[in-house]
Parts: structure tokens; sequence; C-alpha cells
């Protein structure tokens, strides 16, 4: 999707305001969060996928006015850290609502989940089935099925999850141990294009928990579908609803009784934040016009690496355009935000806007250069 | 957060309401909360897990207390591990002990409960046979040159601050410090729902000690039914005191008791033929 960069010329002046405003008190880097954006996201989602419980993925924006405004909502949380898990103590959040989701733990960390009280726990293979013996009469477990994403533009079934003719086998296993298999879980990718690889994997995981259902005294009844709800970088205006339409269906056809989960981080959090950097200097060289700013992809735009972003620009200046670069602030060649990009001519000062920047942007930034973070400001909400 | 919802379980829990909110505080992974429920009184809740309530308490503590110190019937020198709330060290006082050592690993917690639980205390950490010391139980029974008649160890849940005291060495270390005949009592947990507990103590505890057993009593806040108490000591026959000696020994002390008689004493070790089952199955 690299060729996919939306970039916009100009700003209607009260919108130039707000951001110029925002400036004017905080200071650049930025980070402004709009909670009223956040709502709005989760409402969407809920609404196009009912009886469905989202746990907003924590890792993709550790947050706290994030998660504070998700918890006010009723969202559930789905963590993969004992860091992830502190965020969530230190605003009182119960772990009740919170299920734990990294395959691969150390002891420790189930011990700190289940202090926090996070009772869910994922695997998706035998050595980490035994782990989580000791602490069998609490828990409830959701096995991680790998489906490959041809889609999704981060493929998460490479790195975890078991092969579907392993599952009777983990299934029986656990049932040996005395540990209880409650369902299975998968990850059909990450900002997928069509719902095709979600209908799929539910599918499958139906006949397989139906079939398992039949030969076991413990029925499995949970199914989580994970996320990859796709954020609208290239603003084209993604109806969820619509997208999530095939989902529906598949989930229609479960039997009524089951729990279904979700795991969205990025279609929630993606626009409800807006990167706003200064240009701090420029330089003419080789007929190409360089931006340096003082955010860049070891800060606030490391999604554009860690994530294979690229998040649409908006300079609110208008005027001729020429070839241009934008920079990061530090002294690494890697750290260019944009390249070949037709811009007006901006001056030192001039404010450049990222818009979609609420996921996995933040929460992959370095310590680079020491530079300064950018700040998360949150926007007042109008209600 | 209106209402409390326990997390001890992933497939079942219990839910309070929280009528009025007294305290709550998150430090270093503790999650520590004190309310009211119109129903159960005051509550106390560590991470997620119901600890005590006004409404319940009683039975916990009684059982805890007056049962080794009767079936002993000389006990002096009792040890408290743990019991912040000050309600086991309550129950003991109302005993003609000559002196009482309690060992918390958190003067906060005892600061709190002072402030929030007061009638689990009741006034206790005033009288002059305490000896009240904030260390590492652990590291107290390991240290210690005492000895014993009763330790009585008020834990919490194996998974938290209270860990080291359901491991091997530690009920090794308390044996080392009972005197001859003394008992160790221990909590241990809802073996309805973590029949592991059981059979974890039963094999880290039964080394130690020449009679290692279980007594029970339903604390009902405690879901899940009986709660089973360990219970070790080399004296065989304090497990089986005949009801008249227990009768005298009652009547002679003056303890006001709300679930604890002498027949309820001597019932306690009947085991549930689950958990009899359980530790028999145990390998």
């Amino acid at each position: 999707m690299g060729s996919g960069r939306r970039i916009m010329i100009g700003a209607a002046p009260d919108e130039a305001d707000v951001w110029q405003a925002l400036v004017a008190e905080h200071g650049t880097p930025l980070l402004v969060f709009d909670p009223a954006v956040l709502e709005r996201q989760y409402h969407r989602l809920s609404n196009a996928l009912p009886g469905v419980e989202l746990h907003y993925a924590v890792k993709a924006h550790p947050n706290e006015h994030i998660v504070r405004t998700l918890d006010a909502l009723g969202c559930g949380f789905d963590v993969a850290s004992a860091g992830e898990m502190d965020l969530l103590m230190d605003l009182k959040i119960s772990g009740r609502r919170t299920i734990h989701t990294h395959p691969i733990k150390k002891d420790r960390e189930i011990r700190d989940a289940l202090r926090f009280g996070a009772t869910t726990f994922v695997v998706d293979n035998l050595d980490e089935l035994a782990k989580l013996v000791p602490y069998r009469e609490r828990i409830g477990i959701l096995l991680r099925i790998s489906f490959r994403s041809e889609s999704a533009t981060v493929d998460l079934s490479r790195k975890f999850g078991c092969a579907i003719g392993e599952v009777a086998g983990i299934v029986a296993a656990a049932g040996k141990l005395g540990l209880h298999i409650k369902g299975l879980s998968f990850h059909a990718g990450s900002q997928c294009e069509h719902a095709g690889q979600h209908v799929e994997a539910i599918a499958r995981c139906r006949q397989l928990m139906v079939d398992i259902g039949k030969s076991t005294s413990v029925p499995l009844s949970t199914l989580d579908i994970g996320g990859g709800f796709p954020a609208d970088y290239r603003l084209t205006g993604i109806d969820i609803d619509a997208w999530c339409g095939p989902l529906r269906k598949a989930l229609a056809d479960l039997p009524g009784d089951w729990h279904l989960l979700a795991e969205p981080g990025r279609y929630l959090v993606a626009p409800s934040v807006t990167s706003i950097t200064t240009v701090t200097g420029k330089s003419e060289r080789h007929g190409v016009t360089w931006y340096y700013l003082d955010d860049g992809i070891y800060g606030s735009y490391s999604g554009q690496i860690f994530d294979h972003t690229v998040y649409p620009l908006q300079i609110l200046k208008t005027g001729e355009t020429r070839r241009s670069i934008l920079a990061g602030p530090t002294c690494d060649s890697i750290d260019i935000i944009a390249e070949d990009v037709q811009l007006p001519e901006l001056g030192i000062g001039d404010l450049v806007i990222g818009h979609q920047m609420g996921a996995y942007t933040a929460a992959t930034k370095t310590r680079f250069n020491s530079l300064p973070d950018a700040r998360l400001v949150c926007r007042e909400s109008p209600s | 957060m209106k209402h409390f919802k326990e997390t001890l379980y992933d497939s079942l829990y219990q839910e309070f309401r929280i009528d009025k909110l007294y305290f709550e505080s998150r430090t270093d992974h503790q999650h520590l909360m004190i309310f009211h429920n119109a129903r159960l009184g005051r509550v106390m809740t560590l991470d997620g897990i119901v600890q005590t309530t006004e409404a319940d308490e009683f039975i916990y503590h009684e059982m805890m207390s007056h049962v080794p110190l009767l079936a002993h019937g000389q006990v002096r020198h009792v040890l408290i591990i743990g019991g912040g709330d000050g309600a086991m060290l309550r129950e003991v006082l109302h005993h003609p002990v000559a002196q009482v050592t309690q060992v918390e690993i958190d003067q906060a917690v005892i600061e709190m409960a002072r402030q929030y639980l007061p009638n689990h205390s009741a006034g206790a950490y005033d009288d002059p046979r305490l000896q009240l010391i904030i260390a590492d139980g652990m590291n107290f029974v390991r240290d210690t040159d005492d000895r014993f008649d009763v330790i009585i160890c008020d834990s919490t849940d194996p998974i938290g601050p209270g860990e080291v005291l359901f491991s091997e060495d530690f009920y090794a270390q308390a044996k080392r410090c009972l005197a001859p005949g003394g008992i160790l009592v221990t909590q241990n947990g809802v073996p309805f729902l973590q029949p592991d507990e059981l059979n974890t103590t039963a094999q880290r505890m039964g080394p130690h000690f020449i009679d290692s057993s279980f007594y029970c009593a339903p604390v009902p806040t405690y879901y899940g039914g009986h709660m089973a108490f360990g219970w070790g000591t080399d004296n065989r026959t304090l497990r089986h005191v005949e009801l008249p000696v227990l009768q005298a020994r009652f009547e002679k002390s003056g303890l006001q008791t709300r679930y604890y008689n002498p027949a309820i004493h001597q019932a306690a070790f009947a085991l549930p033929q689950y958990m009899l089952e359980s530790l028999a199955g145990r390998d």
C-alpha cells in the first residue's frame, strides 16, 4: 500500500485554527486524541458486530486517555504483557473484562495476570499448555489457530498459531492435564481489505469446535475472532458495517450459546489520534526541498517501518507545489516520512498534520537520539 | 466501579454490589479495596479476591484460633503469621495466653484495617500481650529462637504476597519453631473448587509432621463450599480430643462464639468423601 498515501494541501480556516491553537498551547511534536472519534468507532464496530464482546488490543496504543474512554463505554481489553496490565491496574480497571492473549508467556507473567484478574489465556502448543497446569483451577484457555492470510498487510499467522490438524490432539492433551480449553482464537491478519479470511476461519473453527464438542465431555464454546478491522488510511470512507456484513452472516451460523470475542485495536484508535509536527529546518538539495520535522519514523511515524503503514498527511498552506521530502529529526538517513511528494513551499514553523495516527504509532516509538516524545493531549469531548 | 466481580475463576464468579467504597489502593502490583455491602457489611478484597467480610469473618477466625488452642489446652505462646486485619489476634487474645507474636509483612495493612475494618481487631492491637513484628513470615520462622505452642498461618492465596507460606520450606521452618506438642494451622482454600491446593499442601506439609491433616468450615464468601484448614502436629491425640474435655475447656474459657462449639470442633475433622478421595488419589 506504499503508493496509497493521501496528501491534502490546505485546510478550512477553522480547522487550521484548531491545530494552531493546540500547538500554541502545547508545542510540538504533538499527538491529539479525540475521544469523540474513539467513541464513534466503538459504537460503529459494536453495532456492526452484535453479540460480539469487544476487547481493545491495548498494544495498539497503550495510553491512559484511550483506555479510560473505552472503559467508560464498557469495552473489554486484550493485553499481552505485564506492562499493559499495569496500565489498566493504574486506572483501577478490573481484570474481569480482560483477556491475556500472548501465546508465549513466562511463569511470572501468568501469575501477574492472575493477580490482575485476567483468567483467559491463549496457547498454541503443548509446551505452553504445560506452563498453565499449576493454575488450571482458575483459568480458561483459548487455543490459537493459524490461518495464513493473503489479503492482510501484516500476516499474524506466521509467528503464532497451531495448524488445524493439531487442534484435536492439543484439546485432548489439555483434558488429560486437567486444563480447560474453552474455545478457539484466530488472527486473520491486520488491516484486512475484506472479511473473507475471517469468514473462512469462522466456518473452519465452527466445524472443529462442533466436532470436538461431540467427542469430549467439555464443549468448546468460545470463539475469539481476533482483529483485522481496517483503518481508513486512504481516507476513502470505509463502511465498517458493510465490511462486517459477511462476518455477521458467518457468526449467525454459530450456535446461539457460544461466546464471541474480538480484539480490535487499529479500527478503534487509528482515526482518533492526529499527529502535529513542525518544520524545524529546510534545505535545497539536488533540486528537491528537504523539510526537517520534529517528529519522524523513530517517533510517532514508527508505524511506517514496523506497521508498514503510510499515513494521510495534511499541509495547512496552499500554493504552487514542488518536489519535496519530509524528514524526521534524528541523524539517521532512514528517518524520512515522505519522499518525492509535491508540496507547497513551507517555512520554518509551519505544521505538518498526520491523520489516522492512533494505532501502532506512539506504541512503537523509540528513544533514538534521546529526542523528546510527542506529547499526547486529549481534546475536550463535546458531550 | 459500582460492583465487585471476583476474578478467582474463569468460568464462574461472585459479584458484590459496592454500596460505599471506603478505601482503594493500587501499589506494587497489589490492588486492595474495602467497601460496604448491604448484606455483608464491610468487605476487603485483594487482587480481585474476597479476603474477609464483617458478616462471616467469625467462622474463619473462630475456627482457625479456637480449634488449635482448645485442642492443645495449655497454650502460652501463639504465633500468628499474616492476619493484618486483626481478627485472628482478637480471637486468640480471648484465651488466657501469655504472649501472642504476630508477624505481618505490611504495617500499612494493619493501619488500613484498624481504620476501615475496626470491628475486626476490636482493640486487639492495644493488648499488652501482643508482640507485633513487621517482617516476612518466612524469614521470621527461619530465624527465630522462640518456640510456640500454636502457629496460625493466616495467609493470602498461593498466588500473591502469601506465596512462600505455601512452600515446603515454610512448613519445615514452622515445624522447627513449634514447642513439643505444638500445632500449625494454615488456611488452605476451598477444596471443592481448588483440589490442587489441598493436595499440594498435603504433599508439602505431610513429611514434616507425625500427624498432618485438614479440618473444615464453610465460609460463605469463600465461594465454593467448605474451606479447608491445614493441621500439622507431632501429637496424634490432639486431633481426637474427647468431647467432654473440649466442653470443659470451652466452658472454662468463657468464649462467646457464633460458629465454634465443641461438637463443631470434633466434627470439623471429618472430611467429605470428595476431599478424602482427592487426597488419596494424589501422586
